[in-house]
């Protein structure tokens, strides 16, 4: 395969993980801003996700529909959803040979849908909850066409791989937005570990497993640990092993030989830690230390595959 | 006729209307008239709607950039379609094919021998002349001595009902693509109409040229890699591209992917280096290799053109086929077609003045408001100026750039184009339009599949079909035997 068409594919496949995720945690974060009495504000998501200077982000963090233009539909904002959608079909356009007819059409529909006023509208003025459904459904319906139409092929890897390492990178963010409520003293009982775990599609999973009161331990304990569920670190990692190994026959032994490496290197750091909820734990250090080694293996992927 | 719809359309004097014939339904017509007979407007407006979603969300679009963001155009498709009997698309296959094989002789002889020079046929100056005549591809043989492996030549009818050949479009003809999604877009808003009607398919292009390329590769090559060069995203054409790469099952590429190292090209991939062995290139000659041509080029591949020329990889076209379209040697193909192959032109050029000839150019200077002017080496509708609908002041432009160049420019009397009804706000409207059928030569003869690009001027009263000056297609359908 290219190694143009390689990166593109790979990166579409990031572009389309990364819009999911941030459309997931702003549906649940708009809920909690409108169900929870001690709402915690929409700062730490700006940061994470948005451009704006530290004045501006103060100035428009109050206001629900700015926060959710700016993060949304803003084209002005390189990381808002708008802007991935447009990148993703980009890539898509200029690898329509890679996939699908189908799937290109899924990314098109895609685009076509977010630049429509009534989505805006309803997003921003009458119900953000249908506006970001509608959008969510949209990209959950692009998941589903990969899966059913593109053939198992070099392409779908690199796909694959963009999108696991995507996922969790969004995870250690996720996790680093929270990290407060993991380090704090005493059972920890606070709401926003529940929509944390909305925000991971995770909460279903985490009650039957515990069935019980939710806790900081228990929560962490799922988002890194558990095999089962798809948003889980060591899933993700797993997931990326799981294609790379694949890649064995398709590309120059040394290439490969490292590759596998810096993800196993990954994978191990979160299989062997035993990390848990209690003050001064060492949360913030590991998760920079997990999130360094998949910046690693971004960068070798793009030296040793994508002719960067 | 009973469809208000088709009781309501004019009749132009003059023109020849590939529907009607005296009020009356032309034959080939007929099961097409008599299925939408009982449609009333609001049914077919239903289907024009359709067939725009259609294109629409097929993303078969063309994109138009302007402050870094791309807008997206549908390429205007009209739903009825265009109907050619049997027996006169047998005339224009026969025509097409005497043209495309009398043009590759000549251009064969021009980069060889010159027996047409030295025998006073076509004249010296005027090849020499040509800026697209390369005399880098001088003695250059290629690959089965086949330069015109695509062709979209250009058909225009007068009123009289008679074909003309407008333009040979020999460089990297474009449309076919819309060939074919228009034929797609028809069996899904007409069912059952296409098999009723004993439309001919359209569907083999990609398998002859692919068939076409591979069999131009080097014959010691067991597994040849046939690729398709394409300037990039942003190309209009980029969509086309893109679908016949599809198509065929071969690698898309950008001149960036593409390396030649000892004369052999390769593209980079996962693996490493892997070899090229034949480019259907969509790039024009001047940016192929900025080594030989223009040295500011970022879409070509650096050594191309020495790789092509030791034979290790077959460029499609061949490079410097321009020479044959170029608007002024256009006017000596009827006798090309004479002194190589001894036989009658079957299809008519358009009645072509070089301005050059100073009487001509007196002849057409008189009579400019009848007259087309052309720039010899452009196309898209760009360079022209059509005498009946320009003011003074573009005449005296176009007068003044004669003057000081006058090899650069042709004129033809202004054809009237046939019409044939177009669904537009409801209403069957006549508009004026062209055929450009897709014809594909390689080792084995020419191959042209059943129909081809029907354009439209869909400007009322318009002449100019192009795309980028407003025009949209039809489907074309050849009915079998």
């Amino acid at each position: 395969m290219l190694s143009r068409v390689a990166d593109t594919i790979y990166w579409l496949g990031r572009y389309m993980e990364r819009t999911q995720a941030l459309l997931q945690t702003l549906r649940i974060q708009y809920i909690a801003s409108q169900d929870e009495p001690q709402y915690w504000g929409w700062q730490p998501l700006l940061l994470a996700f948005g451009d704006l200077s530290e004045a501006e982000l103060a100035r428009r963090a109050p206001h629900t529909p700015q926060v959710l233009y700016h993060l949304v539909f803003d084209r002005e904002n390189g990381a808002s959803a708008y802007h991935n959608i447009v990148r993703g079909r980009e890539n898509a356009r200029a690898v329509q040979d890679h996939i699908t007819k189908e799937v290109w059409q899924s990314l098109n529909d895609y685009y076509h849908l977010i630049r429509r006023d009534e989505v805006a509208h309803l997003t921003l003025g009458e119900d953000p909850v249908s506006g970001l459904d509608a959008l969510l459904q949209q990209g959950v319906l692009y998941v589903g066409t990969v899966q059913n139409t593109m053939p198992r092929d070099e392409g779908y890897i690199y796909l694959k791989l963009g999108k696991f390492l995507e996922r969790a990178l969004q995870t250690l963010e996720l996790l680093r937005l929270s990290q407060h409520l993991f380090e704090q003293p005493g059972e920890v009982h606070s709401p926003e570990l529940r929509y944390l775990l909305f925000g991971l599609l995770g909460y279903e999973l985490y009650v039957k497993t515990y069935q019980g009161q939710l806790d900081a331990g228990s929560v962490l304990e799922l988002v890194l640990y558990n095999p089962d569920f798809p948003h889980s670190l060591r899933y993700s990692l797993g997931q990326l092993l799981r294609y790379c190994e694949r890649l064995k026959d398709k590309s120059r032994p040394e290439s490969f030989e490292q590759l596998r490496f810096l993800i196993g290197k990954a994978r191990n750091t979160v299989a062997y830690s035993t990390l848990r909820a209690q003050p001064g734990v060492a949360l913030g250090p590991f998760l920079s230390q997990v999130k360094g080694e998949l910046l690693d293996v971004s960068s070798a992927l793009s030296s040793l595959y994508f002719g960067g | 006729m009973s469809n208000p719809l088709l009781s309501a359309y004019p009749h132009q004097a003059r023109v020849w209307d590939e529907m009607f014939q005296d009020g009356r339904v032309r034959p080939e017509y007929q099961p097409f008239v008599s299925a939408i007979a009982g449609l009333a407007g609001p049914e077919m407006t239903r289907k024009d709607e359709l067939a725009k979603k259609l294109f629409m969300s097929q993303g078969i679009t063309f994109t138009v950039y302007s402050s870094g963001e791309g807008i997206e155009k549908i390429f205007p498709f009209d739903i009825i379609p265009r109907i050619i009997s049997n027996s006169e698309w047998l005339r224009i296959e026969a025509g097409i094919k005497q043209r495309l094989k009398a043009l590759n002789i000549f251009l064969k002889d021009i980069y060889h021998q010159q027996f047409i020079i030295k025998d006073g046929v076509v004249p010296a100056a005027l090849v020499y002349s040509c800026p697209q005549f390369l005399r880098e591809m001088v003695n250059v043989d290629v690959p089965h001595d086949v330069y015109t492996h695509i062709a979209g030549v250009d058909l225009i009818r007068d009123h009289d009902g008679e074909f003309y050949v407008l333009e040979d479009n020999l460089r990297t003809p474009s449309g076919v693509s819309y060939m074919l999604e228009n034929r797609s877009i028809t069996y899904r808003i007409f069912p059952d109409l296409l098999p009723q009607s004993n439309v001919l398919p359209v569907k083999d292009y990609p398998d002859i040229l692919y068939r076409n390329l591979v069999a131009l590769a080097d014959r010691q090559t067991a597994d040849p890699t046939v690729v398709l060069l394409s300037p990039g995203i942003y190309n209009s054409a980029y969509f086309e591209h893109s679908t016949l790469a599809r198509l065929m099952g071969i690698q898309l590429v950008e001149g960036r992917d593409l390396i030649v190292h000892n004369h052999f090209v390769y593209m980079k991939t996962t693996r490493g280096l892997e070899k090229v062995d034949v480019i259907y290139r969509r790039v024009d000659d001047e940016f192929l290799d900025p080594l030989v041509f223009r040295p500011d080029s970022a879409l070509g591949v650096p050594g191309l053109y020495w790789a092509a020329r030791k034979g290790n990889v077959a460029i499609v076209n061949a490079m410097g086929n321009g020479v044959a379209d170029d608007k002024a040697v256009y006017c000596y193909v009827p006798e090309m077609i004479r002194y190589y192959l001894n036989e009658e032109p079957i299809l008519k050029n358009v009645p072509t003045y070089q301005l050059e000839n100073a009487e001509y150019r007196e002849l057409v200077f008189k009579d400019m408001d009848q007259m087309v002017v052309k720039r010899t080496n452009e196309s898209g509708g760009y360079g022209m100026l059509i005498g009946s609908a320009a003011t003074d002041a573009e005449m005296a432009d176009f007068r003044q750039a004669i003057l000081s160049d006058p090899r650069s420019f042709i004129a033809q009397p202004i054809i009237s184009l046939s019409s044939t009804p177009c669904y537009l706000d409801g209403k069957l409207q006549p508009r004026r339009i062209d055929l450009r059928p897709f014809a594909l030569c390689g080792p084995g003869g020419i191959d042209i599949v059943p129909g081809g690009l029907t354009r439209v001027a869909l400007r009322e009263g318009s002449l100019i079909v192009n795309s980028s000056q407003g025009g949209g297609s039809k489907d074309t359908w050849v009915l079998g035997g």
